[in-house]
C-alpha cells in the first residue's frame, strides 16, 4: 500500500482488480452486495458476489416503449443504462409486511421476525442516488418516519458510478441529477478501461478504501474522466425544458387542455411508468388472516394512480378516466410534487418512457401540452 | 408546508415516531343512530393513551379491524368528555366498516389518530355561524356544536342547516332539542317528505336564500356529500361571504394519515394531513377541474 | 281601488317593494287574503281552479300521490315562496302536484286569469311578473335537480 493519506474529497484509482475484495470485505462486514446482473433480457438489481456477476461489456438501446442489451466493444462493467429495476425495491419493497397481531384477551403485537438487511448498493447512477434523496423527504420527516425504510436506509451503503454513456430516453442533466453522482454516496466510481476512479464520500468508504491497493491518478487520467463526463452530459437522449415547471402543469386552467384528451386516447392505464419510477411513492395496504381468526397481518404493497381502485372513495372513483388518472400522474410528478417535498418528483432516468408499452414520452408531452397553452 | 393552511397537530394514538401500528382501544357503548349507522364508543386500554389522547372538532381517527384493514372516520362525540370516550359514528359501507358493524360491546379494535386538520373554532370565534351538512356529514360537525354550546357567549347567532333523505334518516334527533335550547336555529330539511313531516320539503343549500345573513361578519363550515357541499359553496359566494371564512370537510380515500401513500392528493395536498377540513380559499383554484 | 290591507301585507314581500305604486295597486286588485289551517288541503293533483299563490305565514308542501306509497311531499314552501305558478303559464292544463298547508298560515291568492290578462294588457307589468316567475321556476327546477341526484343516497345503492 502506498503511503498516501487520503480523506473525504480524495479520488484514487483503484485497479479493477481490487475491487472484488472491496466486496468481500463489505460482506464480511454484514452488508448484503447487492448490484446489476443481466436477466430476463433486461438488466435487474439483485445479489452479487464479483464484478464477474456484471453486464460486462454490455450496453442498452432505449427509446420510448424499447430496450435492448447489445453487446458493446468494450469490456467495461457500467456501459449500459439501468433497466426497468431500480433500487427503490431494496427500501420501499412492494411487498412488506407492517406487523402481525395476535388474539389474546384483546389484541396484541407479534414480535417482527425477520431482521432489517443491510444492503450495499453497487452502481448507483446520479439520477437514482437523486431519486434516493426524494424518497427521503416522504419517508423520513420531523414529526414521523416509515420504520422500514428508515431502518433500511440507515443501514445503506452506496457505491456511486458516474454515467459515461447515457441512452436515447435520459435526460438527468436537464433535472440536474447527472450524468455525474451527487449526493450522499460512500463512495463513487468513474469507470476507465483498467482502473476505477473512486471518490471518496464518507468516513466510511474511506476506511474500506484504505485497505485496498491503490494508486493517485495522474492528471492525465483524471484528464480523460473529466472529458467523459462532459460529453455525456451533451449526449443525454432528451432534454426537458423545466423553466416553467411546476408552474405549467399546476395552473388549473391548463388542466382542462386539450391534450389531457390526447394523450388518454393512447395511454392505457397499465401503470408500468409508477411502478419503474425509482421516486414513486404511492402504497397500499392489504390485510389477511388466519382460518381460525387469531392471527393477522397488515401487509403493505406498491400502488399506483393508475389503478382504478386508486382514488375510490366510498361510492365511486374519483378520478373515472384515464384522462384524469395521466393527468395526476403527470401534473403530480413535474407539478404538485414541489409544493409538497421543495423538488420536483422527476429525475430524469427515462424508465418512465422506455418501459411504456404504448411508447407515451412524458418529456415531449410536456412539451405538446406546452405548445397547446402558449402557442 | 404552506402557510395558507392550518397545521395539524400530531397524533396521540399509535406509537410515537412509528405511526403504522394502532394503539387498541374497547368498545364500551354501541348506540344504534339510523338504518345502518351506528355510534361506537371507545375507551383507550393503556390508561397513558387515554390519558394522552385529545382530538379536535373535525378531525378523524383510522379504526383498525385486524384481518380486514382501515377506515378513516371522523370523531362524532364532544372533545371534552367527562368519561373521555371517543365517539365515532359508522357508516356500514365497504368491507371494514360492514365488520365494524357486527362488532359487540366489549370487542377491541385498532385506533391511530388524531389525524388532520379541526373546524377553527378558535378564529372563527365572534362570528355568526352556518353549519351546512347534510346525511353523514352531521357526526364530524357534532364536535363543533358541542364545543360552541361549551362557549356559546364566544359566537354570534348560530345557525345548523342540516338535510337528510327521508325524516327517519335524520339523526340524533334526541339531542336536537337540546341544541336549540342552546340558541342554535335549527333548520332540517327532508328530500322526500311524508304526511306526518311537518318540516322542510328540498334542499339544504337552497335554504340559505331565507336567511338573512350579514355576509362580513359570517362563517360557513360544510360537511356532506361533495355535491352539496359544492352547492353550500356556490350559495355562500353568492351571499359574498369571503371565500377564507367558508370551511369545508373533506373526504378521499385516505390510507396511512400522514400523507405518505398518496391516495387522498388534491393538487398539492393530501388531504388527510393538510386537510380533512380547509378554508375554500385553498381549494379554489381546483373545485371546477373534473375528476381531479 | 285595492283593499289597503292586501297592499299593506304584498309590501312586505321583498319583490313587491321594488314595484311603482300603479303596478301594485294593479296586482292587489287581483289578491284576495287567505288565512289556512294545518291539514288543509289547498288543491289536489289535477284541479282545474286558477290561483297562484303567495305564502304569507306558515308552510304549504306541494304532494304528489304514488300508488303503494302515498302521499309523497317532493316540495315546501316557506314564507314568501310562490307556488301554483303554472297557471300563469301560456299552456295552463290542470295542477300537476297538491298542495297541503302543513301548518297554520296565511296566503295571498291571485286570480291567475286576471293576472295573465293584465300582463297581458301591461307589457312592462308582464315583464316584471315574468320574470319574477322565471326565477321562481329556476329555482325549484335547481331543488329537484339535486333531490334527483339522491345525494344521500347509500353509497351502495348509487351503484346499483
Ligand atoms: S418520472 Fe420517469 S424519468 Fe422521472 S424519475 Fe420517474 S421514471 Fe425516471
Ligand atoms: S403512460 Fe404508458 S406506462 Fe404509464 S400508464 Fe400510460 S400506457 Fe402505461
Amino acid at each position: 500500500m502506498l503511503d498516501i493519506t487520503i480523506s473525504r474529497g480524495t479520488t484514487v484509482a483503484l485497479p479493477k482488480t481490487e475491487f472484488d475484495l472491496l466486496l468481500a470485505d463489505l460482506r464480511e462486514n454484514g452488508y448484503q452486495t447487492v448490484g446489476p446482473r443481466v436477466q430476463d433480457e433486461s438488466i435487474v438489481y439483485t445479489d452479487i458476489q464479483t464484478l464477474a456477476d456484471l453486464p460486462r461489456g454490455v450496453q442498452t438501446e432505449q427509446d420510448a416503449g424499447r430496450f435492448r442489451l447489445v453487446q458493446g466493444a468494450s469490456n467495461n462493467y457500467f456501459d449500459f443504462i439501468p433497466g426497468a429495476d431500480s433500487w427503490k425495491k431494496f427500501l420501499f419493497p412492494p411487498r412488506v409486511e407492517l406487523f402481525t397481531v395476535r388474539k389474546g384477551k384483546g389484541w396484541e403485537y407479534a414480535e417482527a421476525e425477520a431482521a432489517t438487511p443491510r444492503y450495499a448498493l453497487i452502481g448507483v447512477r446520479g439520477c437514482e442516488l437523486a431519486a434516493i434523496e426524494i424518497q427521503d423527504k416522504i419517508f423520513i420527516r420531523p414529526d414521523f418516519y416509515d420504520p422500514t425504510y428508515r431502518l433500511r436506509r440507515e443501514g445503506l451503503f452506496i457505491i456511486a458510478v458516474n454515467c459515461l454513456h447515457p441512452a436515447g430516453t435520459c435526460f438527468c442533466a436537464s433535472m440536474g441529477t447527472g450524468p455525474k453522482a451527487q449526493g450522499s454516496y460512500d463512495l463513487c466510481l468513474t469507470e476507465l478501461d483498467d482502473v476505477f476512479l473512486v471518490e471518496i464520500g464518507s468516513e466510511l468508504g474511506r476506511s474500506l478504501l484504505a485497505k485496498r491497493k491503490y494508486d493517485l491518478p495522474s492528471a492525465f487520467v483524471q484528464n480523460i474522466a473529466n472529458q467523459r463526463l462532459s460529453r455525456a452530459a451533451q449526449e443525454m437522449g432528451r432534454v426537458l425544458d423545466t423553466s416553467d415547471l411546476p408552474g405549467l402543469l399546476t395552473e388549473p386552467e391548463n388542466l382542462e387542455a386539450a391534450h389531457w384528451d390526447e394523450v388518454a386516447k393512447r395511454c392505457l392505464s397499465c401503470g408500468n411508468c409508477t411502478q419503474v419510477c425509482p421516486t414513486c411513492f404511492c402504497w397500499d395496504a392489504t390485510d389477511s388472516v388466519n382460518l381460525n381468526a387469531t392471527r393477522a397481518s397488515r401487509t403493505r404493497v406498491w400502488d399506483s394512480c393508475f389503478n382504478p381502485a386508486y382514488s375510490h372513495v366510498f361510492g365511486g372513483n374519483t378520478r373515472p378516466t384515464i384522462r384524469a388518472r395521466y393527468r395526476q400522474w403527470l401534473t403530480h410528478k413535474f407539478g404538485a410534487w414541489k409544493e409538497q417535498f421543495g423538488t420536483l418528483g422527476c429525475t430524469g432516468c427515462g424508465r418512465c418512457i422506455t418501459w411504456c408499452p404504448a411508447k407515451i414520452d412524458h418529456v415531449a408531452e410536456i412539451a405538446a401540452l406546452r405548445k397547446e397553452v402558449n402557442p | 408546508m404552506t402557510s395558507l393552511l392550518p397545521q395539524s397537530a400530531p397524533p396521540t394514538a399509535g406509537h410515537p415516531g412509528k405511526l403504522i401500528q394502532p394503539d387498541w382501544a374497547e368498545i364500551v357503548r354501541i348506540t344504534p343512530e339510523t338504518e345502518g349507522i351506528s355510534t361506537f364508543w371507545l375507551r383507550f386500554i393503556d390508561p397513558q393513551v387515554r390519558e394522552r389522547y385529545r382530538f379536535q372538532p373535525g378531525q378523524f381517527n383510522m379504526l383498525y379491524l385486524p384481518g380486514y384493514g382501515e377506515a378513516a372516520i371522523s370523531m362524532s362525540s364532544d372533545p371534552e368528555d367527562e368519561e373521555r370516550l371517543v365517539g365515532h359514528t359508522v357508516r356500514f359501507v365497504g368491507t371494514v366498516t360492514k365488520n365494524i358493524g357486527r362488532l359487540k360491546v366489549g370487542d377491541v379494535i385498532g385506533v391511530r389518530g388524531p389525524f388532520g386538520t379541526s373546524w377553527p373554532m378558535k378564529q372563527i370565534e365572534g362570528r355568526d355561524l352556518v353549519l351546512a351538512c347534510g346525511g353523514i356529514g352531521l357526526p364530524p360537525l357534532r364536535p363543533a356544536i358541542y364545543h360552541i354550546i361549551r362557549n356559546r357567549e364566544k359566537y354570534g347567532k348560530v345557525t345548523l342547516l342540516y338535510g337528510a333523505r327521508t325524516p327517519k334518516d335524520l339523526m340524533y334527533p334526541e339531542e336536537h332539542e337540546e341544541w336549540k335550547s342552546h340558541d342554535i336555529s335549527m333548520e332540517i330539511s327532508v328530500d322526500r317528505g311524508d304526511e306526518n313531516w311537518d318540516g322542510r320539503v328540498g334542499v339544504v343549500p337552497m335554504w340559505f336564500y331565507n336567511f338573512r345573513i350579514d355576509p362580513r361578519n359570517t362563517a360557513v363550515l360544510t360537511c356532506g356529500p361533495e355535491i352539496m357541499i359544492r352547492f353550500v359553496i356556490y350559495e355562500g359566494l353568492a351571499r359574498r361571504i369571503p371565500a377564507e371564512r367558508i370551511f369545508v370537510s373533506l373526504e378521499r380515500n385516505m390510507k396511512c394519515g400522514q400523507g405518505s401513500c398518496g391516495h387522498c392528493q388534491i393538487g398539492p395536498y393530501f388531504i388527510c394531513k393538510d386537510g380533512p377540513v380547509f378554508p375554500f380559499s385553498v381549494l379554489q383554484r381546483y373545485v371546477n377541474v373534473e375528476e381531479y | 281601488m285595492a283593499n289597503p290591507e292586501v297592499i299593506a301585507e304584498l309590501k312586505k314581500i321583498p319583490w313587491f317593494g321594488t314595484l311603482s305604486p300603479e303596478h301594485l295597486e294593479k296586482l292587489a286588485e287581483i289578491t284576495t287574503l287567505r288565512a289556512v289551517r294545518a291539514g288543509e288541503t289547498l288543491f289536489k293533483e289535477g284541479d282545474k281552479q286558477d290561483y297562484v299563490y303567495i305564502v304569507l305565514e306558515g308552510r304549504v308542501a306541494l304532494e304528489i300521490f304514488v300508488p303503494h306509497r302515498g302521499k309523497v311531499r317532493i316540495y315546501t314552501c316557506e314564507q314568501h315562496d310562490v307556488f301554483g305558478w303554472s297557471s300563469v303559464t301560456p299552456l295552463v292544463r290542470q295542477r300537476t302536484a297538491g298542495a297541503t298547508a302543513v301548518l297554520n298560515g296565511r296566503l295571498a291568492c291571485m286570480d291567475a286569469e286576471k293576472l295573465r290578462q293584465i300582463c297581458d294588457e301591461d307589457r312592462d307589468l308582464g315583464y316584471l311578473v315574468m320574470r319574477r316567475l322565471a326565477n321562481v321556476v329556476a329555482s325549484r327546477l335547481m331543488v329537484t335537480r339535486l333531490q334527483l341526484i339522491d345525494m344521500f343516497a347509500h353509497p351502495e345503492e348509487k351503484n346499483a
